[in-house]
C-alpha cells in the first residue's frame, strides 16, 4: 500500500507496512540518514523530526500517522548550514560525537519558533534530548545564541 | 513528481524469491559493488575531505602522489591529513591534523582530514624516523613525551608498535600522548622535503628557503612557490637524513595551543556526517540479532519457519559465542540473526521468531545481591596485596581512633548513542568492513581469523562513531557481522543492534566494593591506611591509578585487591577503574576530614604536602586554584554546600601526568532534589594543550557524565541477565542536570600530559555524596545516589 508523505517540502510515495515507524521510512525509503536511531522507544530523542512543525520522536510514530502531514528533518533546516540555529551551533562548536545533534537541533528549533526568547527553564523543559557526550553546556549557550540570531534575522516562525 | 517512488525502488536483484539460496547472492552482486566504488555518498566524500574518482574507495591513493603516509597536497594547496584514530566526539579529527599542520607550516584553512587506511597499515611498516621518540621523556619540552608503545607484540589484539600508522586504537585518552611526536615529525618531514624539492628545482641552497602558510620563499631573490605546485616533486624527493629532523617545542607552536573549531562540526549540524549506521551499499541486506541475554549462553533452538514468509525476510543465521581470543578473552553470548531487505523488517521478524536459549546454570545463578555479597565476602579474605608499607597491623592494633567505611559502585555500560553496527562484505579473497571502531587493527585481525582471508586483504572503511567511551571494539558487533557476512559471501550485510542488544554486546565497568580503614593521630591525620578493593577477575583497573598513600600521605599503608569470578564481561569504560576508585578515595578523605574536624580542602592540602611525590606542588596548586576560584569558605545559602576533590593520573611516576582539582557547589532541596550548581576547575596544562577548545569540551562533558554516574546510572543483574537495557530504566541526564556554571582555569606545569579525555570530572561523585552529607546529614556510600532518600528538614 502506497503512502503519501511530504518530507522537507517534497512529496514522496512509499510502499511500506503502515506500522513501520516514521524513522525507518525517512532513513531507508526516503534515504535521509541525518535522523538517528538510538533507543527505539521514544526516550532519547535522537530521532526527533517535526510533524506539522511540532517535534516528535519518529522511532515510535507509525508512518501511517504521518500520512498527508508535513515532516521536516535536519536535512530540511538548511543543507549548507546557514540557518541561524546551525550557525549558532558552529559558533559554540556544540557537537561532540554529533550523533544526537540532529534531534537536538530539531528540538531546539521547535522551541525557538514557539518561543523566540526562551529562558533556561524553558530549555530544560522542552529540550529533553539525551546526549551521552553531555555537551549540554554548549547546547544551552547555542540555543540562546540562535535565539539572538533568529531575532536579528527575523527568521519566520 | 514522484521522487519518492524512484528512491523507493529496490536494487536490482534484491527482489524476488525469498528462498534462502537466492539470498546468498553470487559474484554478481559483489562485482556490482566494486564497479560502483562501494557506494560513496556525496556527504561521505565531504567527510573524507575530497571527492573520489569512480571505482575508488575512500582510502585509495589520491590522484596526486602523497608526500608521506600522512600527507597529500593537491595542486590547489588543499592538504589532506590522514587520521589514524577514530573521531568519536573527542576532537581527534582536528587535533591530530593540528599536530601535523603545525610542522608542515601549511594554510590551516585548506586542511582536510581523512581516515588513514587500515588495510595499508597491515601491509606497510612505519617509517624508521617515526619509531624513535625524540627528547628526554615526559619532562623534556623539546621531546616526544612518554608514548605507551612498549611491550606490545605484533598481533591484532594487543596493538602494533611498528605498523605504518602504529597506534590506530582510540583509547586511554592517549591519542595526543602517543601520537604527538610522530605526527609532528610527519609534518616536519614533509615540510623539509617540500623545501628540498623547491631548492633542487631552483638550484639554490635549501637553507635560503622558508615556508609559511603553504608558501615557500627564497629569501635572497624573493622568489616564491606554493606547496601545491611543488608537492609532486617533493613526493619524489627523499630526505637524506630524516632522523636529524627536530620537532618544535611548545614555545615555538603557532597553531597547536590555539583554540580551533572542530573540522567536522559543520557536517554535524546538517546531518551529513556518516556514522556506521548510515552506510548503504548496493544489494545490501540488514541483519537484526538477538544474543542470549545471559553471558556465556547460546541458542538452543529457533523456528525460522514461523517467520520465513514475513515481508522482506531473506534468511537466518545462527552464530556461536564469538571466539574469546578475538574479544580480549571476554565471553559474550551466542545468538541468531534474521536477515531482511530492511532492518525494521529483520527486527520485526526476529521479535516474532520463537527462540529458546541454552543458559548455563552457573551464569543464571548470579544476581546483584549475591554478587555484592561475594564481593564483600572477598574483602574479608587476604586477597592479593599490591602495596604494603610500614607496620599497618601494628598501627591499627595500637590506634585510639579508627575510621572505616565501605563503598560500592554498580555495573556500568558505556551506552553510547549509536547502537553497535557494522557492514561487512566478504568475497572469496577480500573482506570490506564499514564501521565506526575504536580498534580497527583488532577488527582487521578478527576478520582475517573468521574468514581465513589474510589481513592484507581486509579493508576497513572508517566511519565516525556516535560516541565511544571505551573501545567499542571490546564488543562483538564486528565479529558477529563478519560471521554472518562470511556465511553469505557476496552480499553486503549491515548488522545493527537494537538498544537492548547494545546492552548485551557491551562490556561493563565492573561492579566493585571498597573498604577503607584509617587509624588517626590526635590531630586527625592518618597514621595508617588500609584499602581493600573487591572487583571481579579481569575487571579493568582494580588497581588502576589507585594507590591512596601515594596521593595522600599515611606512614603505614596497605592496598589489596580481592577478586571473585563473575560472568559479566568487563572492560574499559570512560574513566576505567579509576573513576570508581577516585570516588572511594576522595569520599574517604572527606570522611576523615569531617572526623578530624578539619576543612576538607586544607586537610587534603596537608596530606599531599606530606608526600614526597614529584608533582606534589602541582597537586597543591590545583587544590589552591580551585578553592580560590570557587570562593571556598564564603557563605552559601541554606541547602547548599561545596566539596573539593583531586583528580590525577600518573603523579607517582614523575613522568606524564594529568592533574586537576575541582570544587563542586551543590544544592539539595528539602524534597531531595539535587543540583550541581557550579563547578570550578583547576586543570594542568602541562607543557601545552593541542586544542584547548576540545579540552574544554571534554571537561564540560565529563562533568555531566560523572554527575549521571553519581546520581542515576546502574545496571543490575537478575538470573544472570542485565536488567536495565534501555533508556527508560537506565537513565541519561538531560540538559536540566547540566551545571549552569563551569569555570575552568589552566595552569602551567613542567611535564607532558598523560591525557584528559576519560578521567576528568570523577570528583563529581564524591563531591555530591559529601554535599548531600553536609546538607542532609546522611552519608551514602553506594552509587547511584538517586536510589536513596535525600530529603531533609
Amino acid at each position: 500500500m502506497a503512502l503519501e508523505l511530504t518530507v522537507n517540502g517534497l512529496p514522496y510515495s512509499v510502499d511500506v507496512d503502515p506500522a513501520t515507524p516514521l524513522l525507518w521510512v525517512i532513513r531507508d525509503q526516503i534515504g535521509l540518514t541525518g535522523t538517528k536511531f538510538s533507543c527505539g522507544i521514544g526516550q532519547c530523542g535522537a530521532c526527533t523530526v517535526h510533524l506539522d512543525g511540532r517535534p516528535i520522536r519518529s522511532c515510535i510514530l507509525p508512518v501511517a500517522a504521518a500520512e498527508g502531514r508535513r515532516v521536516d528533518t535536519i536535512e530540511g533546516v538548511s543543507a549548507d548550514g546557514s540557518h541561524p540555529v546551525q550557525v549558532a551551533w558552529r559558533e559554540l562548536d556544540a557537537p561532540q560525537c554529533g550523533y544526537c545533534q540532529s534531534g537536538m537541533i530539531m528540538s531546539a528549533l521547535a522551541l525557538l519558533r514557539a518561543n523566540p526568547n526562551p529562558t533556561d527553564a524553558d530549555i530544560d523543559a522542552q529540550v529533553t534530548n539525551a546526549c551521552r557526550c553531555s555537551t549540554y553546556h554548549r547546547v544551552r549557550k547555542a540555543i540562546h545564541r540562535a535565539a539572538e540570531l533568529m531575532r536579528a534575522s527575523g527568521e519566520p516562525a | 513528481m514522484t521522487r519518492g517512488s524512484e528512491r523507493d525502488s529496490r536494487p536490482a536483484g534484491a527482489v524476488g524469491s525469498i528462498d534462502r539460496r537466492s539470498f546468498i547472492a553470487g559474484a554478481a552482486a559483489a562485482q556490482a559493488a566494486f564497479v560502483l566504488g562501494f557506494w560513496l555518498p556525496p556527504r561521505a566524500a565531504a567527510q573524507s575531505g575530497r571527492p573520489l574518482p569512480p571505482g575508488a574507495s575512500w582510502y585509495e591513493e589520491p590522484a596526486v602522489p602523497e608526500v608521506n603516509a600522512w600527507i597529500v597536497i593537491e595542486p590547489d594547496d588543499t592538504v589532506t591529513i590522514r587520521i589514524a584514530q577514530t573521531e568519536l566526539g573527542q576532537g581527534v579529527w582536528t587535533s591530530n591534523a593540528m599536530m601535523v599542520a603545525e610542522e608542515l607550516q601549511c594554510d590551516w584553512s585548506k586542511v582536510r582530514p581523512q581516515y588513514a587506511s587500515v588495510n595499508r597499515d597491515a601491509r606497510e611498516m612505519a617509517p624508521p624516523w617515526t619509531l624513535e621518540v625524540p627528547g628526554d621523556g615526559a619532562r623534556d619540552p623539546r621531546g616526544g613525551g612518554e608514548p605507551a608503545f612498549r611491550n606490545r607484540a605484533r598481533t591484532g589484539v594487543s596493538g602494533i608498535p611498528d605498523s605504518l600508522y602504529r597506534r590506530m586504537r582510540t583509547n586511554e585518552a592517549a591519542s595526543v600522548r602517543d601520537g604527538r611526536y610522530y605526527l609532528q615529525l610527519a609534518g616536519a618531514e614533509a615540510r623539509e622535503r617540500l623545501l628540498l624539492a623547491a631548492a633542487n628545482d631552483w638550484g639554490v641552497p635549501v637553507g635560503e628557503l622558508t615556508a609559511k602558510d603553504s608558501v615557500i620563499t627564497h629569501g635572497p631573490s624573493g622568489r616564491t612557490t606554493t606547496y601545491g605546485r611543488i608537492a609532486h616533486l617533493a613526493a619524489r624527493t627523499p630526505h637524506p637524513n630524516p632522523e636529524s629532523i627536530r620537532i618544535k617545542p611548545p614555545s615555538e607552536w603557532t597553531l597547536m595551543g590555539t583554540e580551533r573549531a572542530n573540522l567536522d562540526v559543520p557536517m554535524k549540524v546538517t546531518g551529513q556526517t556518516v556514522y556506521g549506521i548510515d552506510v548503504r551499499l548496493p544489494g545490501m541486506k540488514w541483519a537484526a540479532v538477538k544474543s542470549c541475554p545471559v553471558y556465556g549462553g547460546d541458542v538452543k533452538s529457533y523456528d525460522f519457519e514461523a517467520v520465513r514468509n514475513m515481508p522482506g525476510v531473506r534468511g537466518v543465521h545462527r552464530f556461536p559465542i564469538p571466539d574469546p581470543a578475538l574479544t580480549r578473552g571476554r565471553v559474550f553470548a551466542g545468538g541468531v540473526a534474521v536477515i531482511a531487505d530492511t532492518w525494521y523488517q529483520a527486527k520485526t521478524a526476529l521479535d516474532r521468531m520463537p527462540i529458546e536459549w541454552d543458559i548455563p546454570p552457573r551464569s543464571a545463578a548470579f544476581n546483584t545481591a549475591n554478587m555484592q555479597a561475594a564481593l564483600l565476602a572477598a574483602l574479608d579474605e587476604p586477597g592479593t596485596v599490591r602495596v604494603d608499607q610500614g607496620d599497618v597491623d601494628g598501627v591499627f592494633a595500637r590506634a585510639s581512633r579508627v575510621i572505616e567505611a565501605t563503598y560500592s559502585t554498580p555495573y556500568l555500560p558505556r551506552a553510547r548513542m549509536e547502537p553497535g553496527n557494522a557492514t561487512v562484505l566478504v568475497t572469496d579473497d577480500r573482506v570490506d568492513i564499514w564501521i565506526g571502531d575504536q580498534s580497527p587493527q583488532e577488527t582487521r585481525f578478527s576478520a582475517s581469523r573468521i574468514t581465513g582471508i589474510p589481513e592484507e586483504r581486509v579493508y576497513l572503511h572508517m566511519c565516525h562513531l556516535g560516541g565511544g567511551f571505551g573501545r567499542n571494539g571490546n564488543g562483538p558487533q564486528a565479529e558477529q557481522a563478519i560471521m554472518i557476512a562470511n556465511a553469505n559471501r557476496g552480499t553486503p550485510i549491515h548488522l545493527l543492534w537494537t538498544r537492548e542488544e547494545d546492552f548485551i554486546g557491551t562490556t561493563y565497568r565492573a561492579m566493585s566494593v571498597a573498604r577503607l580503614r584509617a587509624a588517626l593521630d590526635d590531630d586527625g591525620f592518618p597514621l595508617a591506611l588500609e584499602v581493600r578493593i573487591g572487583m571481579q577477575k579481569n575487571g579493568f583497573g582494580p588497581d588502576a591509578s589507585f594507590d591512596v598513600a601515594s596521593r595522600y600521605h599515611a606512614p603505614a599503608y596497605r592496598f589489596s585487591i580481592h577478586q571473585p569470578e563473575f560472568h559479566v564481561p568487563v572492560g574499559t569504560r570512560r574513566g576505567v577503574g579509576q573513576a570508581a576508585n577516585e570516588f572511594y578515595r576522595e569520599s574517604f578523605i572527606d570522611e576523615l576530614a569531617h572526623a578530624a574536624g578539619r576543612d576538607p580542602y586544607l586537610y587534603r592540602r596537608e596530606l599531599v604536602a606530606r608526600t614526597d611525590l614529584p608533582y606534589k606542588d602541582d597537586m597543591i596548586r590545583a587544590l589552591d586554584i580551585a578553592a580560590e576560584m570557587s570562593g571556598w569558605g564564603t557563605p552559601l545559602p541554606e541547602g547548599w554546600a561545596r566539596a573539593i576533590a583531586l583528580e590525577e593520573r600518573g603523579v607517582e611516576t614523575g613522568g606524564s601526568a594529568t592533574i586537576s582539582a575541582m570544587v563542586h557547589t551543590v544544592s539539595v532541596t528539602r524534597e531531595g532534589r539535587v543540583r550541581l550548581e557550579r563547578v570550578d576547575v583547576a586543570h594542568d596544562r602541562g607543557f601545552g594543550l593541542v586544542n584547548p577548545l576540545s579540552v574544554m569540551k571534554q571537561i564540560e562533558g565529563q562533568i555531566t557524565w560523572f554527575y549521571n554516574d553519581a546520581m542515576h546510572q546502574a545496571c543490575t543483574v537478575e538470573e544472570g541477565r542485565i536488567v536495565e537495557n534501555n533508556f527508560h530504566a537506565f537513565k541519561l541526564s538531560r540538559i536540566d542536570e547540566d551545571p549552569p556554571e563551569i569555570n575552568v582555569r589552566f595552569f602551567d606545569t613542567q611535564h607532558w600530559l598523560v591525557g584528559m579525555g576519560h578521567d576528568r570530572g570523577t570528583s563529581v561523585q564524591s563531591a555530591i555524596a559529601d554535599a548531600v552529607f553536609q546538607i542532609t546529614g546522611k552519608r551514602y556510600r553506594d552509587l547511584p545516589l538517586a536510589q536513596h532518600d535525600l530529603t531533609w528538614s
